[in-house]
């Protein structure tokens, strides 16, 4: 008997939980300007969620996944990614979509129920929302296929959480990903839920991360609640995506500070004093105290940012509430590139629709 | 079936010698022939050929073993070098010698040329239940269709209203000529819109003798030639009228039977003896009830000649898809002024009853003037 | 010019599209060494090399998922599924993006793509290889569903096909691929989607079908011209968007139609045009609409097969059975 293959899976962190050090500072975490770019976009994140979550309270959107104590998780990886790469999200990763030109508004009007929030007036390459959950990963797969044929030097991102690891798509995609060498970074957001289902149930593998094994490439894991080292592993595995054509997997580890969606109940199932004891490792407050410690933040900048973040999120409201409700008829007007001729009839029957606002 | 194993020579035997062959490499077989003698521990046994085919290898030489169900022979087939590419990977693709030709092939559907008659298809049973032809149904329907109460009205219209009258006495339903005469008026009168206009001719030249109903006809023929719209034929469904190069007079005769309306072909091109010859002709075969049913149909113009008992002006029916028939009344002596003068003269008189959807007044009086014209010798 | 088959057209098309629009990509399971299993790809491998023809692993709901993120790049990927019997897996993906994804972002992102797949039976192939499942593609708004029944349309329509900007599902007729060769020229001139084709022009019926039941079609029309009755026969090829306006010009001529499709009965498309018909024609009709089709049942194993597919003596007798109806 002989051992024919092993694997190692490494973990990341670079500032802990107490926002100390832990490990060498990345060459872009040298410059303070390029931390407190981070440390706002996570505070916005944050705010622009709470918002959300009151608008869905009051009937002014649908139901709405919010990323409560996952900034950090999200912002780190956006923050990473060239304009010229394609993103491809599942549906929680707002502080991605926000480093890619989609509006806050938008976001707002997808959740809201309205087509055109997918319709990204500053972004036409990067996929919508998905909700079948983990189809995404092949979709990146098949972007990341036509950048090697048109020979272009891009990288392809891709999200899903926990339970999408769990689909057959996520192992067809890590698999052509592997075999066909795809530029193509996998970031699995592992907030340890998936709905009601916890990590354990999910997989017998001791990690995610090393599902990447199988495929035959590299996974690692990473401190979900340090911003610097999610931004620089995410970078160096793009890089590679790039170079190398090397896919990669990140398991980016996190908690899940709020309910699955404004329509579930987590007190039903979350064991009483987990999300209390995970709070402590939260990623905002962490890097706050960090800029502090070094002397480049403090609480009258804090107010300025509140203040800004404040006038942004109103700004979008006013854009969300002034936006004209789509015309009944518009169900038609993208089905096809040209409608054909059969189905004029319907698009007329609801042009005359009583009552409807047409916008 | 490619290669052959040595099959079990008897009570399974392991093996067996080839003690001598029959055939050699390249050799056809027939079924049945003998390849090999083997010997067994048991016996010297033949073996014979399984299938017909050319053989390409044989297993062993003389005197080696060959185990039972291992190769013993291997025969040429179809599948030989190089295989053929079957071009499937489960099941056989049917291949066969036919050639498409689609030159015909239309893409969408061909043109039509007619509108079909539209009816649901309650309808259509209920218009053969009550006998009536859809054909001959206005459609009052939304969408151009023939309705219910459409069928209904056309039928209580060729039934004498829905309620059935009570008749004192012998009653006896019409057939044959009476029947088609009573069917072809109630159309007519549902579908033609018949103006009648009145005159008179003199026709104090025309000799006792002479034939009226030829000079008539030759008459008809002049106010045509003014106006050909009078000899047509017009379809109130498409609302399309065709007017008629031929004159195919029809000339209504009164028989005991009823109505008869034979046909003069072509009158344009007869002389006066030819049409008096074939009037006659026709009066003999209508009596005798030997006209063929062609010499009925296809006339264009029609000509009643009834003044021969009594009876002056008339408002004469015109049958559809004609646009106009000329009404004859009795001929009577009357004085008139000529000149300054009064004198008797010879006066016939004339109803012509066109069919207003096609026809104008104006057309209709032109062809009446210049058909009087011809008439009193002035034309 | 040689006379070819229909799988030989459908490989003839790839080509000239792929010669002549470098942004066409041919991807699916034994499609680029082998060929296709059968053979509809071959030579492509050879003449525009590895990167343009893949072999996948075998994994159909990726295949699908690869085609979208391909075509959101800028590529028109041609996806072969080696079966209609395999195309399941790859449901979640078509229904869930393939057919909607212009629809969602409004516009801004679209999916131009072609998925290929064998379809019916009548090959005594082992089971799952036989299906004929059209009608759950042509229930999902924003799809297109082509089914060519001869070489010609095979040709023109999968060039068609391949230029839509709208997502295609392809279905070939398997039992056709070599059943008749045809004079296709190689001219690149595509057919029309979005449109029925008429291949014989009747008076007395209209018989409606599609696929490789055009076969047993024109075989019923040849008999039933020996009694003297003239039957249309309307080719569907573009399922959907159905060409209605064809089916209801033909009725209105004839006022008799019999649905011809090997798929199962209930929920076919027979039933779509059925209900068309009846909404739209019932005016014309001398007889009810009749359709000929494959039980309800799982298509069965090579030998019952033959009991199971409709024949040209069925669409007969429902001719008689219109004609002496009314």
């Amino acid at each position: 008997m002989k051992i024919v293959a092993r694997f190692e899976i490494p973990y990341y962190q670079i500032l802990d939980e107490n926002s100390k050090l832990v490990s060498e500072l990345p060459e872009f975490a040298k410059n303070p300007e390029n931390l407190i770019k981070l440390y706002r976009l996570m505070v916005l994140n944050r705010l622009f969620d709470t918002k959300a979550i009151a608008l869905q309270r009051t009937g002014k959107m649908g139901t709405y996944p919010s990323t409560r104590g996952q900034e950090a998780a999200f912002v780190g990886v956006g923050n990473a990614m060239q304009n010229e790469d394609v993103f491809v999200p599942y549906y929680r990763d707002v502080g991605i979509l926000i480093q890619r030109g989609v509006k806050l508004s938008e976001i707002l009007l997808f959740w809201g129920g309205d087509e055109r929030g997918n319709c990204f007036a500053n972004n036409k390459k990067d996929f919508p929302y998905c909700v079948p959950i983990g189809t995404q990963l092949l979709h990146a797969a098949g972007v990341a296929t036509a950048i090697n044929i048109k020979k272009e030097k891009r990288a392809v991102l891709t999200v899903c959480g926990d339970g999408g690891t769990s689909e057959g798509d996520f192992y067809e995609a890590l698999n052509v990903a592997g075999v066909w060498k795809l530029p193509l970074v996998f970031v699995v957001s592992n907030n340890q839920w998936a709905i009601s289902v916890p990590r354990e149930a999910q997989t017998a593998s001791q990690t995610i991360a090393q599902k990447a094994v199988a495929a035959g490439f590299s996974g690692e894991q990473v401190d979900g609640n340090d911003v610097i080292a999610v931004r620089e592993r995410v970078s160096k595995a793009l890089d590679k995506a790039r170079e190398k054509h090397e896919p990669t997997l990140i398991e980016i580890l996190s908690y899940r500070h709020s309910d699955h969606t404004t329509a579930d109940d987590a007190s039903r199932y979350e064991p009483k004093g987990t999300r209390e004891k995970e709070w402590t490792k939260e990623p905002v407050l962490r890097l706050k105290r960090y800029l502090e410690s070094i002397n480049v933040w403090d609480d009258k900048k804090e107010e300025e940012l509140a203040a800004e973040c404040a006038s942004e999120i109103d700004k979008t409201l006013q854009e969300y509430a002034n936006t004209p409700p789509a015309a009944p008829e518009s169900m038609f007007d993208h089905l096809y590139a040209s409608l054909p001729k059969i189905y004029e009839e319907q698009r007329a029957a609801l042009k005359h629709v009583k009552g409807a606002n047409h916008g | 079936m490619k290669i052959f194993d040595l099959p079990d020579l008897g009570e399974g035997l392991a093996e067996a010698e080839i003690h001598e062959w029959h055939v050699k490499v390249g050799d056809t077989v027939k079924v049945d022939q003998p390849l090999v003698t083997m010997e067994t521990a048991k016996a010297v046994v033949e073996v014979p050929s399984p299938q017909a085919g050319k053989i390409k290898k044989l297993y062993g030489n003389k005197g080696e073993i060959i185990k039972t169900h291992s190769p013993l022979v291997e025969f040429e087939g179809e599948h030989d070098s190089p295989q053929k590419d079957k071009g499937t990977v489960v099941g056989n693709l049917e291949e066969s010698t036919t050639v498409l030709d689609e030159g015909d092939m239309i893409i969408g559907a061909p043109k039509q040329a007619t509108l079909a008659v539209k009816a649901m298809p309650a309808v259509r049973a209920l218009a053969k239940q009550l006998n009536v032809d859809l054909s001959l149904v206005s459609p009052s329907g939304p969408q151009g269709q023939i309705t219910a109460e459409d069928v209904k009205k056309h039928a209580s219209l060729q039934t004498n209203h829905s309620t059935k009258t009570k008749m004192p006495g012998q009653v006896e339903a019409l057939h044959g000529v009476r029947r088609a005469m009573a069917m072809a008026m109630t159309h007519s009168h549902q579908e033609v819109v018949p103006v009648t206009i009145i005159d008179d001719a003199d026709i104090t030249h025309i000799t006792a003798n002479s034939d009226i109903t030829v000079s008539l006809i030759q008459a008809m023929i002049a106010g045509i030639k003014a106006e050909p719209a009078l000899n047509a034929w017009y379809d109130g469904k498409t609302l399309e009228r065709c007017l008629m190069k031929d004159i195919n007079l029809g000339l209504a005769m009164d028989t005991e039977e009823g109505l008869f309306v034979p046909v003069l072909k072509n009158v344009e091109q007869k002389n006066p003896e030819e049409l008096r010859n074939q009037i006659n002709e026709f009066k003999k075969t209508v009596k005798a009830r030997t006209v063929a049913p062609s010499e009925l149909q296809g006339a264009t113009i029609t000509l009643s000649n009834f003044g021969m008992i009594a009876g002056r002006y008339a408002t004469p029916i015109i049958v559809p898809p004609m646009v106009a028939i000329l009404g004859c009344g009795r001929l009577r002596e009357e004085p008139r002024v000529i000149n300054g003068k009064i004198e008797v003269r010879k006066i016939i008189p004339l109803s012509l009853t066109f069919d207003h959807r096609s026809v104008t007044g104006g057309e209709a009086t032109r062809f009446l003037g210049a058909l009087i014209k011809k008439l009193e010798n002035k034309a | 010019m040689a006379e070819i088959t229909l799988v030989e057209a459908i490989a003839q098309a790839l080509a000239y599209e792929m010669r002549k629009d470098e942004t066409v990509v041919v991807l699916g399971e034994d499609i680029a060494k082998n060929g296709g299993v059968f053979r509809a790809t071959v030579g492509l491998l050879d003449e525009f090399g590895p990167e343009r023809v893949r072999d996948t692993p075998l994994a159909e709901s990726m295949i699908a998922g690869l085609a979208v993120g391909m075509a959101v790049e800028g590529l028109k990927p041609v996806a072969e599924f080696q079966f209609m019997g395999f195309i399941y897996p790859a449901m979640d993906q078509i229904i869930n993006h393939v057919s909607r994804l212009r629809n969602r972002t409004r516009g801004r992102l679209s999916c131009p793509v072609v998925f290929r797949t064998p379809h019916g039976c009548g090959i005594h192939a082992p089971e799952h290889h036989s299906e004929s499942t059209e009608a759950l593609f042509a229930h999902i708004p924003g799809l297109r569903v082509v089914m060519p029944s001869s070489p010609l349309r095979a040709y023109g329509l999968l060039l068609a096909s391949i230029r839509s900007p709208d997502p295609v599902i392809f279905l070939e007729p398997t039992r056709l691929y070599r059943w008749a060769k045809q004079e296709v020229p190689n001219d690149g001139k595509a057919l029309p989607l979005d449109t029925c084709f008429t291949l014989r022009v009747g008076t007395d019926v209209t018989l409606v079908t599609w696929g490789a039941m055009v076969k047993e079609t024109l075989a019923a029309t040849e008999l039933l011209a020996r009694e003297g009755i003239s039957a249309e026969v309307i080719d569907v090829a573009t399922l959907k968007p159905l060409d209605i306006d064809t089916i209801l010009a033909s009725v209105e001529k004839t006022g008799r139609c019999v649905i011809i499709h090997e798929a199962a009965k209930s929920g076919g498309i027979g039933a779509e045009i059925s209900a068309q018909i009846a909404e739209r024609g019932m005016m014309f009709l001398q007889a009810p609409v009749q359709r000929i089709t494959g039980y309800d049942t799982v298509v069965p194993y090579g030998r019952l097969e033959k009991y199971y597919l409709p024949n040209e003596h069925q669409i007969v007798n429902a001719v008689h059975q219109a004609m002496e109806y009314a």
